[in-house]
């Protein structure tokens, strides 16, 4: 059974399909969803959990070792032959027994402890580690970081995430399909459409409700519209790192200026509550096109004045490299994938983003560098998506078929969407109208062992921008 | 320049937040609303803080770190609640490893998340009547914990 596990699975990665999600439900089975990026279709893979444990994948597919260690910590049950099964999710303050996926119950009795736990650090003469966080500096979300350093340099970081984590899918689960939306909505604020998003397909693939082209459209708009937003705030974020103060406060007006249009707009800053199940916000088309005017009229300067600072450009060169080979090892995603040259873009597998959807955009050396450049690129072309998308809307039928909710909705979906962090996965199952369970893979999830192995061999005074290279979220992480 | 108008040094801890309040906190520090201006201003150190702000729910994991910042702040402190996970109204305070928010806030700042444009007045409101001098803030503050 085990071996018949490891090949199943080994089996769609050595074809190149993309992992959707790995995870369990309550029931006692595990649940892989794979996707054939060529033609968008899915295979899901089950395996039943027998005496508390399942066949590890991690040792021969090292992008699940996340996954399973949450397994462990959410579900109790032990992935056998792990390599790493230190907790990721619970701490020491967690009550023994206490599987909070497994059975919902009453809220735990936590310890009278630190939540500290054991870090993985480099041992010998030389050698210093610098504890990071969980509270930084800056204005940023709560992370740990331990690193070992040879003078200047990290020779390994271990990342204690998971802080934040609140136990949103278990508090997902004791909801009716009704109250879902605005939940999901605030998972992440720089992935909020795309989260919507996932849930709205979800629910509508249940229901049997094929999205008319005007739906389409105005979640096209509005998904850009958030990429856009996410990308022009680590655009600006990356100067930052190196001291280029004039390129962070002029993106930084850039980003302002284009959420005051977004709440003009959409009547919010961050575009919450924009999707729903059959519905999706709309804006006057014109008044899109103009929107995105404005922006470009700010964005073509500041992109000349990037591209033609010589020193900033020596600066993101050669740092952070993610050879490519390491990036499919890990199943890294989004932007940090497509940087190192691999080209995958989850818009390419929606048959209803390929009809104006340009294709990936890729760079190959990996390097902070590249990864800036990808987001210049996806910039430019959300805003030729938002412009074709408003422009088609303008001919759509405005009467368009009413979606309404089936009483007793049942069964699983898997669904994705390409946010600014990368394939944003949502694997919901409803019984009765009530969510049974409620599974978010977030593209940043994938990237934070990558980031991890990025550092090592840099200067630890460049952590910093290497991080804001990746702007990587916790939020959506933690859960 | 009139003397009601003190210095308010803040010091921010994420604690569960959805990454939106930060971003307009951020933002509030950029030329459009400049913040500084008004003498209000986020640093590095607890040390350098008068008020700590906590935004998210305050996780399990977290409370400790916020304590531990809280401790750190030279009393006379304040406490500053902002967005509606940290006043408790939040869509995520009932989560298994949430305390539902910050206990005894002086000020709250609403908001999903707040807006720049709407906290940057409560912010300077406050701190113009609660600072003015008339009011000792040792009055709001609670009794003062020796820093750790």
């Amino acid at each position: 059974m085990s071996t018949s596990w490891q090949m199943r699975n080994t089996e769609q990665k050595g074809l190149n399909h993309e992992l959707l999600a790995l995870t369990a439900n309550r029931h006692g089975n595990l649940l892989a969803s794979w996707l054939n990026p060529l033609d968008g279709r899915q295979l899901f893979l089950e395996l039943e959990v027998s005496n508390g444990s399942f066949p590890s994948l991690a040792s021969v597919m090292p992008e699940v070792a996340w996954d399973e260690r949450e397994i462990n910590d959410l579900f109790g049950w032990i992935p056998t032959g792990h390599p790493d099964l230190r907790p990721l999710v619970r701490t020491e303050r967690w009550p023994q027994g206490f599987f909070p996926l497994r059975s919902l119950s009453e809220p735990p009795n936590w310890r009278d402890v630190e939540p500290d736990l054991p870090s993985l650090k480099v041992e010998g003469e030389g050698v210093t580690i610098m504890k990071v966080g969980p509270t930084h500096a800056g204005v940023i979300e709560s992370g740990h970081f331990v690193f070992s350093l040879m003078g200047e340099n990290v020779l390994y970081l271990d990342a204690h995430l998971f802080q934040n984590h609140r136990g949103i899918e278990a508090l997902l689960e004791t909801k009716s399909v009704n109250e879902v939306a605005p939940l999901v909505a605030r998972v992440c604020a720089a992935d909020t459409v795309s989260n919507q998003t996932n849930w709205a397909l979800a629910v509508e693939q249940l229901a049997g409700f094929a999205q008319p082209p005007g739906l389409v459209r105005k979640r096209i708009i509005l998904l850009e519209a958030e990429r856009i937003l996410s990308h022009l705030n680590d655009l600006a974020q990356i100067p930052a790192g190196v001291g280029f103060q004039v390129a962070h406060q002029r993106a930084l007006a850039m980003k302002e200026s284009w959420q005051r249009s977004l709440k003009s707009l959409y009547g919010h800053r961050f575009l919450f509550d924009t999707v729903l199940p059959g519905w999706a916000r709309s804006a006057p088309s014109e008044a899109v096109l103009d929107a995105v005017g404005k922006l470009r009229s700010l964005w073509v300067p500041w992109r000349q004045l990037v591209r033609g600072h010589h020193g900033f450009r020596n600066r993101i060169k050669g740092v952070g490299v993610t050879p490519l080979e390491r990036v499919v090892r890990l199943g890294a995603q989004g932007v940090a994938a497509r940087a190192a040259g691999k080209p995958f873009d989850a818009r390419q597998s929606l048959p209803w983003y390929r009809e104006t959807f340009q294709g990936a955009v890729t760079q190959g050396s990996g390097d902070v560098g590249a990864r800036f450049r990808v987001r210049l690129e996806e910039v430019e072309a959300a805003m030729q998506l938002i412009e074709e998308a408003a422009v088609r809307l303008r001919e759509t039928d405005c009467q368009e078929e009413e979606f309404s909710l089936p009483r007793e909705l049942s069964g699983r979906a898997v669904t994705f969407t390409e946010s600014p962090h990368g394939m944003n996965v949502h694997d919901v199952t409803v019984a009765e109208g009530r969510i049974s369970r409620y599974h978010i893979r977030s593209g940043t999830y994938r990237n934070w062992p990558l980031l991890a192995q990025a550092v090592a061999g840099n200067a630890v005074a460049d952590f910093p921008l290497i991080n804001k290279s990746f702007e990587l979220c916790y939020s959506c992480n933690d859960r | 320049m009139s003397k009601s108008i003190r210095a308010l040094h803040i010091r921010h801890v994420d604690a569960g937040s959805c990454n939106g309040c930060e971003q307009e906190l951020t933002a509030l520090t950029s030329g459009y609303y400049d913040i500084q201006r008004h003498g209000i201003d986020l640093v590095a150190s607890p040390r350098h803080a008068d008020a700590l702000l906590v935004t998210g729910p305050v996780t399990d994991t977290m409370a400790l770190a916020v304590k531990k910042v809280w401790e750190a702040i030279p009393s006379p402190k304040l406490r500053i609640a902002f967005g509606d996970c940290a006043l408790g109204c939040g869509v995520f305070q009932n989560g298994y490893a949430s305390e539902g928010g910050v206990k005894e806030a002086d000020l709250e700042i609403p908001g999903c998340p707040p807006e720049p444009e709407m906290a940057l007045p409560i912010l300077r409101d406050w701190m113009r009547t609660h600072r003015s001098g008339q009011k000792a803030y040792s009055e709001i503050a609670p009794d003062s914990q020796s820093a750790v």
